[in-house]
């Protein structure tokens, strides 16, 4: 495996007497996109928090770039961007003043202010209060804000929310450009997978604090396929015959719901069938697509 | 120190766009109008007499409100838009922030007083005052009122920090100043109240003349200790919020 720009050893935070986040690791390498999924409140801007160093763990560690984030800290969100939640700015200034005023804290030349902006093709609008701006506009300044200092890694904590469809896009077409051009990791939060499966290579699921899945997204992509139908044209006795090679299946909508097999398991039932004498109409395989699976870990915290 | 130098340039930039260059001027504004229309140019000590009148209302009332409303403004661009959290993903440290947030409140509190200052050189000079300046006596005053305000500043900016409210930490400064129009006539508890201070180190008092009244009998010294003792106290607790807030 590549270096971990991020990873997370069995972290905890604790509110109250209710854990927000519970045992948790995250790996992230380096560049990739990786997605990090979960329905609302389950933990992931928590999560965030903690990356960044906005609040403390109340158990386990994190390191970023290979370093303690508790004893690197300065040295690691150096080379982190990141946007929480909403965009932060300062509404009574324009969004050149907005990015000047981080830029003098990251002490990074002034001509990276033009760069970012054009980026995120805000250069136009630079030079208007940002109270004025659209709430995409707003959230393109936040990210531009995000690459100002260079950073290696992008955190970005459900950067599409409340956008337009197109909003979305050009979002998503940014984020996808990061690693290729850039060679920048990103950490992308969302609630939506529909949204992250377009871009992300890696894909964590977490629920209730705690991760349920965390692996590539082709392999969540092969959990989707689930069993196939055959449309025959006498379903009862055909179903009866399939019962009789010891398979499990059921009517559906006038066709056979069948279990995954294997190829030549299909292939050898198919033949049965026509042996005797039925008519096959049509195989399909059934994929579940890729939100009936994020919903079924959600709903029951893993894969049965 | 985390930042500290680069987190105060970035402050500059964000006041300097905001309306708060208005708010230095109403103290001052103010004076000179109390200034005008009183009568003092014929007593043997002109501009002592001017300064006592003219910096009345503003040592009891306005330098311990001011000193809440800079320390709330300068955090509420940072709790409306979510300020805190971008700036705090910077490579800065919180006691950097913290210090450069408090260094900005103590400078405009410095600005008021220099202005206040200004104001009453103007009214002297309007007045046609002949007396030479007594430097010292309003050196003393003016110092004296900014070093007493210090305490309820880091109070105030604590507050501020920890409540996102504009509102809340205002009302509770009002709440603690308003008291002064009594306090600080007590001779028993003026010297240990903290929002009394700022009026009982702008007055000229004891070692002037002799006179004086009530608290302001105590000597320059002891309300110093009031006021050392509550800024350790308001800036610690302060400090140390600042550096475990959540995020």
């Amino acid at each position: 495996m590549s270096e971990l720009v991020i990873q997370t050893k069995d972290l905890n935070k604790k509110y109250g007497g209710r854990y927000a986040v519970r045992h948790l690791n995250l790996e992230i390498a380096r560049g990739e996109i990786y997605g990090f999924l979960g329905p609302n409140g389950a933990g992931k801007t928590t999560t965030i928090r903690m990356l960044l160093g906005l609040i403390r763990p109340t158990m386990g560690s994190i390191r970023i770039f290979g370093q303690d984030l508790k004893k690197e800290k300065m040295n690691i969100l150096r080379k982190v961007g990141s946007l929480v939640e909403y965009p932060s700015n300062y509404g009574h200034l324009t969004a050149t003043q907005n990015l000047e005023a981080v830029r003098r804290i990251l002490d990074v030349p002034k001509s990276r202010i033009d760069e970012v902006l054009d980026i995120v093709s805000l250069t136009k609008e630079a030079k208007r209060p940002v109270k004025g701006y659209s709430l995409g506009m707003k959230q393109r300044l936040g990210i531009a804000t995000a690459l100002l200092g260079n950073p290696e890694l992008l955190i970005l904590d459900e950067p599409t929310n409340g956008l337009d469809p197109e909003g979305i896009h050009e979002i998503r077409e940014l984020i996808r450009s990061m690693p290729k051009q850039h060679g920048i990791t990103v950490l992308v939060s969302s609630h939506l997978l529909s949204e992250v499966e377009q871009m992300a290579g890696t894909v964590g699921i977490i629920r209730e604090g705690e991760m349920v899945f965390q692996d590539t997204i082709s392999n969540l992509q092969q959990q989707a396929s689930g069993g196939f139908r055959l449309v025959v044209s006498e379903p009862q006795e055909a179903l009866h015959l399939v019962r009789g090679h010891g398979y499990a299946g059921q009517l559906e909508n006038g066709g056979l719901s069948l279990e995954q097999l294997s190829d030549p398991e299909v292939a050898l039932l198919v033949k049965r069938l026509v042996d005797n004498n039925h008519a096959i109409y049509r195989v399909e395989e059934k994929r579940r697509t890729l939100e009936d699976i994020f919903m079924q870990v959600i709903e029951q915290g893993g894969f049965q | 120190m985390g930042g500290y130098f680069k987190v105060l340039s970035s402050e500059r930039l964000k006041m300097s766009r905001s309306f708060i260059v208005l708010l230095l001027l109403v103290s001052p504004a103010v004076a000179i109008l109390i200034g005008l229309l009183s009568n003092v140019s014929q007593t043997a000590m002109p501009w002592t007499h001017l300064l006592l009148t003219m910096s009345m209302m503003h040592a009891m009332l306005f330098m311990p409100i001011m000193s809440g409303i800079f320390a709330a403004f300068i955090c509420r661009y940072e709790h409306s838009g979510g300020g805190w959290k971008q700036l705090l993903v910077l490579p800065v440290s919180r006691t950097g922030v913290y210090f450069a947030k408090y260094t900005v409140v103590a400078v405009m509190l410095a600005i008021t007083q220099l202005l206040l200052a200004g104001a009453v050189f103007l009214v002297g000079y309007i007045k046609g005052f002949h007396a030479p300046i007594e430097w010292e006596v309003m050196l003393r005053s003016l110092l004296g009122g900014w070093i007493a305000c210090l305490p309820l500043a880091a109070l105030q900016l604590a507050v501020s920090m920890m409540w996102s409210s504009f509102a809340a930490p205002l009302a509770l400064n009002v709440t603690f100043t308003i008291p002064n129009i009594l306090v600080a006539n007590s001779s028993t508890y003026g010297p240990f109240y903290p929002w009394a201070q700022p009026l009982l180190a702008t007055l000229p008092g004891s070692e002037m003349d002799g006179g004086g009244f009530g608290a302001l009998n105590l000597p320059f010294e002891n309300l110093m200790i009031t006021v050392v003792g509550s800024f350790i106290v308001f800036f610690t607790f302060g400090w140390i919020y600042f550096r475990m807030k959540e995020v």
